[in-house]
């Protein structure tokens, strides 16, 4: 069950929903990309349809809208605290079918494991998830062989056909705007196949960290972190202290948390001044074990969601898919 | 909804000077809380370090710090009534129980005696709850000794050997590292004999493998990771090993699964 | 033989060693060129020619060993060629009607390089628009940034691109990539303070290392684009030196219009009784004082607010005279 409406129709309700929500989807920044006179496409606000670049990747993910890049939590003197406020609206997000399981990643990590997450919850309770489909699979991609390609548990269901748009979902302030539609049988556009492939060996076993297939990366990655920061499953994240200078509250500040990578130097450094894997071939075993092989031990389903941005992303060409494809000969060099 | 993230003012009760660098803070606080536990500790206008608690009494816990990066540094300039901003206690700590009836050796590296300071205090005021002490700990140099006044009080109810790396001449007391004393350390018995060993990595490291080596069971070892933490609460992922977030699951593990945890 | 060579000069044909062998020089405005009169380059070399090409140093191409007589059918093969290059001509099918003012030529620019802040054939090709033809000797390069791959510091007027970085404090994550990229490979004008970036404006070249390093698209590119201004460099005899800065964070419009300017000045000031009535115009600021060369160049010239235009401008280089 579904509806077709006018996408002049279907705008002037996102406009309507604007007011109570911000509604972000992939958008192109016009010469914001790395090099001149390049674009790049990542989430912003948008008010209509028009505004949503549906074509191509997001090079960063939803992520940031959940989890801000760089997210304030308290204010303090010196005696008192004060929560940051969190934001008035609510979210509406544009999201394709890897990232919507990525939401499940993100809510394990913070709704679970541990304490609940304070400032995850308040703006994920906010957060509905609108569906853009994919018609085809872009190259890097590798969600089929990550069990991601399709999912149902989206807010709504959204196509642009034309002049007209698909609808299809329970969102009830979505749905009950709808006037004038013609009503139909929309099935969110799923990819069944990608050009990439992965394999997952399953004898894989931390004893893969003392082979011989992570010392390439020693010398080819630069510890950017760009993998980890495009990517909608990391949640790592560091504290930063901010004293406020040159105001007469002495001891006032702000306390944020900001995104961290595992691949960049600092990341497990100590007061003391003891770290861990200083080689930037275990830091790229850390992350890719963490992607197709820890975290399923502990919550029963990959983390990766196999959508391929950190292999779009790397300046040294360094691809994700094509190392979980040596973890076999990895193994098989380690069990002889 | 709780807020984990937002700590809590504690008053400074008292303040014990180890070494030129490490005190010991006597903080103000009620509720459970075990050796091995640790807390968040903060100055606002730097941030917060994971500091593990050093000793539990009535109504306080104490935290030593040693003067390393400059969030700790801050905290040397507090004094006694002034106020930090903690959160927690966080971590799994060290079960008493684990220890209890049995023969029990600790040896620590450096500040690693703050998170076994609350098992020895423990068992040496009570001494019928275990089957003999010992203690083994190690400093770089004497003047980096740390619970100077502890190790004295300590030696009616346990064997203790300090050991340092580094000696001026005419040094008397013991000198090298831990690991010297374990071949020929006297153990009753093998078979039960709880061992606890906590300090840096590699410390832990050589010293579990010369337990292992006089043929003591795996899983009558326990160590106590340290890692960089910036939540405490299973957030951040700094601690994480493998599948193991050390701010959850540990910090201290038995050796049976800390074998396990390869960074 | 009767040959005018003060004409066959001007028709950017050359005297060469040989008697009666010339060569004609192919200009390309910006280094680029379509790849199909590479081959009618190589039609005339190897009909009128001797079947060789030199590469110039200011990105044009010499058809070597051409006899005297066939210039005029060489010029008729070439018209296809210097159409399809969008050459100003003033008589069609003659060839180039002037070569005082060279090639205008350019790096590979924002076309292909990473570090590039602008793309420098589209810019050169508007100075060529704008200049040529002309006889008046004036050379042009430009260069996508500091690095300055071009030799755009050799030349009466080197154009280097720059950006202004724009910082977005909430990408931020304190990685320090932007601070170690500056240090490392610029003029390390950024540091950490609070965990952000701070940017000593009055140090930065713009050169956009920041923006490359950045992982998380804090930094980002100014929307307008800005150059760095160097003039009167010069090789040759008697001083030769590098080009000095005269305008930072320049703009395009600008540029030309300083550049057209600077012709007038020539015009006005050159000694006519200069070898072939030909001079550097460096020398020619030499001469008159470089504040007379900045009167005019800047007449009628409306720079961007953030321009900073230097006072005075002094050269060094090697004095053998």
């Amino acid at each position: 069950m579904g509806y077709r409406t006018s996408t002049a129709h279907l705008d002037s309700i996102l406009r309507e929903l604007s007011k109570e929500y911000s509604i972000y989807a992939p958008k192109t920044f016009v010469g914001e990309g790395t090099y001149s006179d390049t674009d790049r496409v990542r989430y912003g606000t948008v008010e209509s349809l028009g505004e949503i670049n549906f074509e191509v990747k997001s090079e960063f993910s939803y992520k940031e809208i959940l989890t801000p890049i760089s997210e304030t939590l308290f204010y303090f003197t010196e005696d008192e605290v004060k929560v940051a406020d969190g934001p008035k609206k609510g979210a509406i997000v544009f999201v394709r079918s890897c990232d919507l399981h990525a939401v499940k990643r993100m809510d394990d990590i913070y709704l679970k494991n541990g304490f609940e997450d304070f400032y995850y919850k308040r703006i994920r309770e906010k957060t509905k998830f609108i569906l853009m489909g994919c018609s085809q699979s872009f190259n890097s991609c590798f969600c089929v062989d990550m069990g991601t390609n399709k999912s149902d548990h989206y807010d709504a269901y959204i196509k642009v056909d034309g002049d007209s748009a698909l609808i299809d979902g329970e969102f009830e302030a979505l749905i009950t705007r709808l006037e004038e539609v013609e009503e139909v049988t929309v099935k969110p556009d799923f990819v069944t196949e990608n050009k990439t492939r992965v394999n997952i060996p399953e004898n894989l076993s931390l004893d893969i960290m003392d082979s011989t297939m992570w010392n390439e990366y020693n010398e080819r990655c630069i510890a950017c972190g760009r993998c980890n920061f495009v990517c909608p499953t990391c949640t790592c994240f560091t504290m930063q202290d901010v004293f406020y200078e040159g105001s007469d509250r002495k001891q006032a500040g702000e306390r944020r948390r900001v995104w961290a990578s595992c691949q960049v130097n600092g990341y497990t450094d100590m007061a003391g001044g003891h770290s861990f894997r200083g080689d930037k071939g275990q830091r790229m075993r850390f992350k890719v074990l963490h992607k197709v092989y820890d975290y399923k031990k502990r919550f029963g389903y990959n983390m990766c969601v196999g959508c391929g941005r950190c292999d779009d992303i790397c300046p040294e060409y360094i691809s994700f898919s094509a190392c979980i494809n040596k973890l076999s000969d990895g193994m098989k060099e380690i069990e002889g | 909804m709780k807020n984990e993230y937002i700590p809590f003012l504690s008053e400074i009760k008292e303040v014990i000077q180890h070494t030129a660098i490490e005190y010991t803070f006597r903080m103000a606080f009620e509720g459970d809380v075990k050796p091995g536990q640790f807390f968040e500790v903060s100055l606002p206008k730097y941030g917060e370090a994971p500091i593990s608690v050093s000793g539990i009494g009535e109504g306080t816990i104490d935290l030593t710090i040693r003067k390393v990066g400059k969030v700790t540094g801050e905290i040397f300039e507090k004094y006694v009534g002034d106020k930090l901003f903690l959160r927690g206690p966080y971590g799994n700590g060290f079960e008493l129980d684990n220890y209890r009836g049995h023969e029990v050796v600790v040896v620590a590296g450096g500040t690693g005696l703050s998170p076994v300071r609350g098992i020895i205090e423990h068992f040496a005021k009570h001494k019928e709850e275990c089957k003999g002490l010992t203690l083994i700990t190690g400093f770089k140099t004497p003047d980096d000794v740390l619970f100077k006044d502890d190790l004295k009080a300590w030696a009616e109810a346990a064997k203790i050997t300090v050991t340092v790396d580094q000696a001026p001449e005419g040094y008397e007391g013991p000198t090298g590292l831990v690991t010297k004393y374990i071949p020929d350390l006297e153990i009753k018995d093998m078979e039960n004999v709880q061992v606890v060993v906590v300090g840096p990595p590699i410390m832990m490291k050589f010293t579990v493998a010369e337990f292992l080596k006089r043929g003591i069971k795996e899983k009558n070892i326990w160590i106590s990771q340290e890692r960089k933490m910036c939540c405490g609460i299973g957030k951040c992922g700094h601690c994480k090993i493998g599948d193991t977030y050390i701010c959850l699951e540990g910090p201290v593990f038995n050796y049976t699964q800390g074998k396990l945890l390869r960074d | 033989m009767d040959i005018n060579t003060k004409k066959l000069k001007k028709n950017a044909f050359r005297v060469t060693k040989v008697r009666g062998i010339t060569a004609s020089r192919v200009r390309v405005p910006g280094g680029l060129i379509n790849a199909e009169y590479l081959g009618k380059i190589q039609e005339i070399a190897e009909k009128y020619g001797n079947g060789q090409v030199h590469i110039t140093i200011r990105q044009g191409f010499e058809i070597l060993g051409i006899k005297f007589e066939d210039m005029d059918k060489v010029n008729e093969m070439l018209q296809p060629i210097i159409e399809g290059l969008g050459i100003n001509q003033e008589v069609p099918g003659k060839g180039y009607t002037s070569a005082g003012t060279r090639n205008v030529s350019a790096c590979i620019g924002n076309k292909v390089c990473p570090f590039a802040n602008y793309n420098t054939t589209d810019f050169a090709k508007k100075i060529e628009k704008a200049i040529f033809p002309n006889d008046l000797h004036f050379k042009i390069a430009l260069t996508g940034c500091q690095n300055d791959c071009i030799k755009a510091r050799m030349q009466d007027f080197g154009i280097i691109g720059m950006t202004m970085p724009q910082y977005d404090a909430t990408r931020c994550v304190s990685c320090g990539a932007c601070v170690k990229g500056c240090k490392g490979r610029s003029v390390g004008c950024l540091s950490a303070k609070n965990y952000r970036v701070e940017r000593q404006a009055d140090k930065c070249v713009g050169c956009g290392v920041c923006i490359n390093a950045c992982p998380t698209g804090a930094w980002t590119r100014s929307q307008k684009k800005y150059y760095r201004l160097a003039i009167m460099g010069r090789t040759g005899k008697t001083n030769p030196r590098l080009a000095e800065d005269f305008i930072v964070w320049a703009d395009e419009e600008s540029i030309i219009k300083i550049i057209l300017n600077t012709y007038k000045y020539v015009t006005e000031y050159i000694d006519r009784s200069a070898p072939g009535g030909k001079e550097h115009i460096g020398y020619i600021v030499d001469r008159t004082g470089f504040m007379e060369f900045k009167k005019w160049a800047l007449e009628g010239v409306e720079l961007p607010e953030e321009a900073v235009v230097k006072n005075n401008v002094y050269w060094s280089g090697i004095q053998y005279k």
